[in-house]
């Protein structure tokens, strides 16, 4: 039954404290690093030194001989062992970055461990290289991989709707060119793996992930395996931010010493290792094409992309997650993308907060800002006059049932003052606006199933089991609301069983933003079941109709007879402790019923505000208005965390975060010199929430997990824009890029952006 | 390299480790004595998760600490915080603010902030930026954990949750 916005609610929409909270502010929470297993082996990963290179011959004798030392693996161990497509575990003849896999020693101690890896000994025989997206696109430049002679690996082409009419019908078209750079992630919890594989009929992986299935899949079918032979086990996990959905190589490994050795391994990054563990997003280059009617109307998207992909093209599901979101904020007649992955002499890539989505909006909302300079008209304008409605049906066949994105917009422009301030702001202050959509899971191929359980306890205790792993989004608290909203009872005196894959039912996990939609829509049915069962038998013990039984404060009453009522553990008594020995277990699951992406898509608009140092071109957010249609509000409090968070990680992108690279060396490996913002530096956040209802959403609720920080870093970048008088090419917008942009402005340089993005190499 | 025989307080308790020089305070914690509150992160001193208090209640990165320079001293650590099973005052308001996500730096953030108590019951906002510049949270953006640590003093004296 859909939600409607009048539904009578006890529990959603409250400022509910983590369940968890207690355990977390305690020390009580167990991570991964904590856990000891036990004969509990170190390992630890040699890395290639070499850019690129024929690997002649690797000598692992001495570090064998080494006492402490109980397995060393190379290439020879597994050469069938692959961590995709094209890429050995364990490299084989050729490396292709520096810090590759090469080789691993399991020992007893972690210093043992380090020493034998010096005992390995390595003769390489380099190759030329090419470590940047210029050098790796030159005529002639060196060939990663013979199937690509041009290292243009995988490449998406695309239209949706009819581009070509929609520029043809344009009285203008814009284009812009932007880049980004390497980033990272820089993760709480460093990425750690504990491997047991002793037993070799299982694989016992204990790591923090953003969902058991795939680790499953990819363990699995790299050892021949079947899915339920690898047991993934994540009881707390420390962030994730796109970092966590599918095993790394050194999940792999960890395993391979783990069967050699035949006791448990754990694998552990050190800080600077974790810049390679991680395979953050690589250098990305933007062309955006926008074609506008003269009163404003826009009538075609275009951008085209081309990506670093690295050594290898690990997660080539980043060529098309652009794409989407060129298709759901305007409503456009056609939207052209191209996107190309480029290999490169360094570390494979993969994702960052905010996915590629936010990476580009940085420069795409920049970009129409400046389609409103051309037409003259003010940015909120713009979007307004563009910006999709209900039931809009986007080029790429997607619905929304529910959108409040004017209401976003109207709502910042008003809070801000934005009438007043833009175009009137004194020099040196900027002001920005920028606009995202994010779907609320999606499907591509396979399913986007989530499932749950909830069982009722003799005692009436209810315990909920569930795959959706919590790294800090607050899901558990989310789903006890759920459960606790249905079944009449508290969030917190629910038990939640998770973390298991062994346990816990079917979940994809906590990706694409599909926590909160898929698995609380399966929470709920689950819960309704079990309220079913539970409503059958004390319909039975009070001698009413089960419809006319309400659930409330523990107990199922008759409705408007609070006297005639029974609590949980006197329904569950009488089912399970009688001749008939009914448990009360309710199940559950969600996918969804379209063949093909999401069911609901939430909205955001931001307004941030911005000083410029005209002296050391630093940048100040004073401020940010954050208005955004998350469906729903199930929990107010974990709502406003995930949007303070994603304003801080869209500033630090936007500002600060930017890997040095030099001959494929990652310079900067340290969170003091991969600069993040510090406690002194957030802007004050100003929130609203649009509460639409959506009709598939549990209570009406969509996501709120990654929206937000597209709009955070398209309104941060805008307001610089606006600051310095023309469109930041590149990002991060440190204090040299932002000096060199006000000298280009007041020498009155009309193509400040191309002729900068030239000169780069 | 020779190992050592240390005696550390912690929490109150005293312990007895045999330690080597190249070990860190942070090692001995979680390592020799089992007190896995306290979180390794960057174990380079940039992050802050690993924070403890020293003798005097100040924070202390326990990650560059040589565990036998501290021969004979006292810290505390996050497990050691609570008083009769009642979490101290800015452990709860951590929780009431919604001040922890993932959690994995909320300990070293807490026993930062603690320092930060201790030096002043009632720290104004250039002190708690200043107190609080060591740590890293990746998931809050630091703005809920001000907002606990504004409004600790709700929590001094109240009744046990």
């Amino acid at each position: 039954m859909a939600a409607r916005p009048d539904d009578k609610l006890n529990v959603i929409g409250r400022r509910q404290r983590r369940i968890d909270g207690f355990d977390r502010v305690s020390g009580r929470s167990e991570f991964t690093d904590d856990i000891r297993l036990p004969g509990m082996l170190h390992g630890k990963i040699l890395r290639s030194t070499q850019t690129h290179a024929r690997i002649v011959r690797i000598d692992t004798s001495k570090a064998e001989e080494l006492p402490g030392v109980k397995a060393v693996v190379t290439h020879k161990d597994a050469p069938d062992l692959m961590f995709s497509e094209h890429q050995p575990v364990l490299a084989g003849d050729v490396v292709r970055y520096v810090g590759e896999e090469i080789a691993a020693v399991a020992a007893l101690d972690l210093l043992t461990a380090e020493e034998a890896l010096e005992l390995i000994e390595i003769e390489y025989e380099p190759l030329p290289s090419a470590t940047t997206l210029r050098q790796a696109l030159r005529e002639g430049a060196p060939v990663l991989h013979v199937r690509s002679p041009d290292n243009v690996g995988p490449t998406m082409e695309k239209d949706w709707g009819d581009p070509d009419r929609g520029f043809a019908e344009s009285d203008c078209v814009i284009e812009d060119e932007f880049r980004t750079p390497m980033q990272h992630n820089t993760l709480a919890e460093l990425h750690v793996a504990l491997a047991d594989f002793s037993n070799p009929d299982k694989l016992h992986m204990y790591t923090p992930t953003q969902g058991a299935p795939m680790y499953q899949m990819e363990l699995a079918k790299g050892f021949g395996l079947e899915t339920s032979q690898v047991r993934v086990v994540y009881r707390n996990i420390g962030g994730a931010f796109t970092g966590r959905g599918r095993p790394k190589p050194h999940h792999f490994v960890a395993a391979l010493l783990s069967r050699k050795a035949g006791k448990p391994v754990k694998i552990k990054a050190t800080a600077d290792e974790e810049f390679i563990m991680f395979r953050a997003s690589g250098e990305t280059v933007y062309k955006f094409r926008t074609g506008v009617t003269s009163d404003g109307v826009i009538k075609a998207l275009e951008a085209d992309i081309t990506f670093d992909a690295g050594g290898h093209d690990e997660w080539a599901m980043i060529l098309w997650l652009p794409s989407v979101y060129l298709n759901w904020v305007y409503q456009a007649v056609g939207v052209r993308y191209r996107g190309r992955f480029v290999f490169t002499n360094t570390v494979p890539k993969g994702s960052h907060h905010g996915g590629i989505m936010g990476r580009m909006s940085a420069g795409w909302q920049q970009h129409i800002a400046h389609v409103a300079q051309e037409l003259g008209m003010d940015p909120a304008d713009l979007h307004l006059k563009n910006a999709v409605m209900p039931g809009h049906e986007s080029p790429d066949g997607s619905v929304f049932a529910s959108c409040g994105l004017r209401d976003c917009i109207k709502a910042v422009v008003d809070r801000s003052g934005w009438k007043h301030k833009y175009g009137k702001l004194p020099k040196y202050r900027g002001i920005g606006i920028g606009l995202g959509a994010q779907a609320s899971g999606s499907k591509a191929a396979d399913n986007d199933t989530s499932a749950a359980m909830v069982k009722i306890a003799a005692d009436g205790v209810v315990t909920l089991y569930t795959g959706i792993p919590d790294m800090g989004q607050g899901s558990h608290t989310v789903m006890c609301m759920i459960a606790a909203e249905v079944l009449g009872t508290e969030p917190e005196s629910i038990r939640v069983v998770q973390g298991d894959s062994d346990i816990t039912p079917f979940d994809w996990g906590a990706f694409s933003q599909r926590g909160t939609f898929t698995t609380g829509n399966a929470v709920k049915a689950a819960c309704e079941d079990a309220r079913q069962q539970l409503a059958e038998i004390a319909s039975r013990e009070l001698d009413v109709a089960a419809d006319r039984l309400e659930f409330g404060a523990g107990r199922v009453a008759v409705r408007g007879n609070a006297e005639q009522s029974m609590s949980f553990s006197e329904v569950a008594n009488k089912s399970l402790h009688s001749t008939e020995g009914r448990f009360v277990m309710g199940r559950g699951f969600f996918n969804s019923p379209k063949p093909f992406g999401a069911l609901a898509f939430s909205f955001g608009a931001q307004v941030a505000e911005v000083e410029v140092d005209p002296v050391t071109g630093a940048v100040t957010v004073d401020k940010v208005w954050a208005a955004h249609d998350i469906g729903r509000v199930i929990n107010r409090l974990a709502v406003e965390g995930q949007l303070d968070g994603q304003v801080f990680s869209g500033m630090s992108q936007v500002l600060y975060e930017e890997c040095k690279v030099e001959d494929g060396l990652i310079l900067n490996p340290s969170r003091l010199e991969y600069k993040l913002p510090r406690a002194y530096e957030l802007p004050e956040v100003d929130y609203t929430l649009v509460e639409t209802i959506d009709p598939y959403g549990p209570f009406g609720a969509k996501e709120v997990g990654e929206g937000p920080i597209v709009v955070s870093m398209s309104a941060v970048a805008a307001a610089v824009q606006n600051a310095v008088g023309a469109m930041v090419p590149e990002m991060p917008m440190t204090p040299w890029r932002v000096l060199r942009m006000l000298r280009a402005t007041a020498d009155g340089s009309t193509d400040v952006g191309k002729a900068w993005s030239e000169g780069l190499d | 390299m020779q190992r050592q025989v240390m005696t550390l307080t912690v929490n109150g308790d005293r312990h007895e480790v045999l330690v080597s020089p190249r070990q860190t305070l942070l090692d001995v914690l979680r390592g020799q004595l089992g007190l896995t509150g306290t979180k390794e992160g960057c174990a380079t001193g940039t992050c802050g998760v690993c924070t403890v208090n020293n003798a005097e209640g100040e924070a202390l990165l326990s990650c560059l600490t040589p565990a036998l320079e501290w021969d004979g001293e006292a810290v505390t650590t996050i497990e050691g915080l609570e008083r009769d099973g009642r979490l101290a005052p800015i452990q709860q308001a951590f929780v009431e603010y919604g001040a922890v996500q993932c959690g994995f730096c909320t300990p070293g953030v807490i026993m930062s902030a603690q320092g930060l108590l201790n030096a002043s019951e009632q720290p104004g906002e250039e002190q708690i930026n200043d107190g609080m510049a060591g740590v890293l949270c990746r998931c809050t953006g630091h703005i809920k954990v001000k907002e606990a640590i504004r409004n600790v003093g709700r929590f001094r004296d109240a009744p046990a949750k």
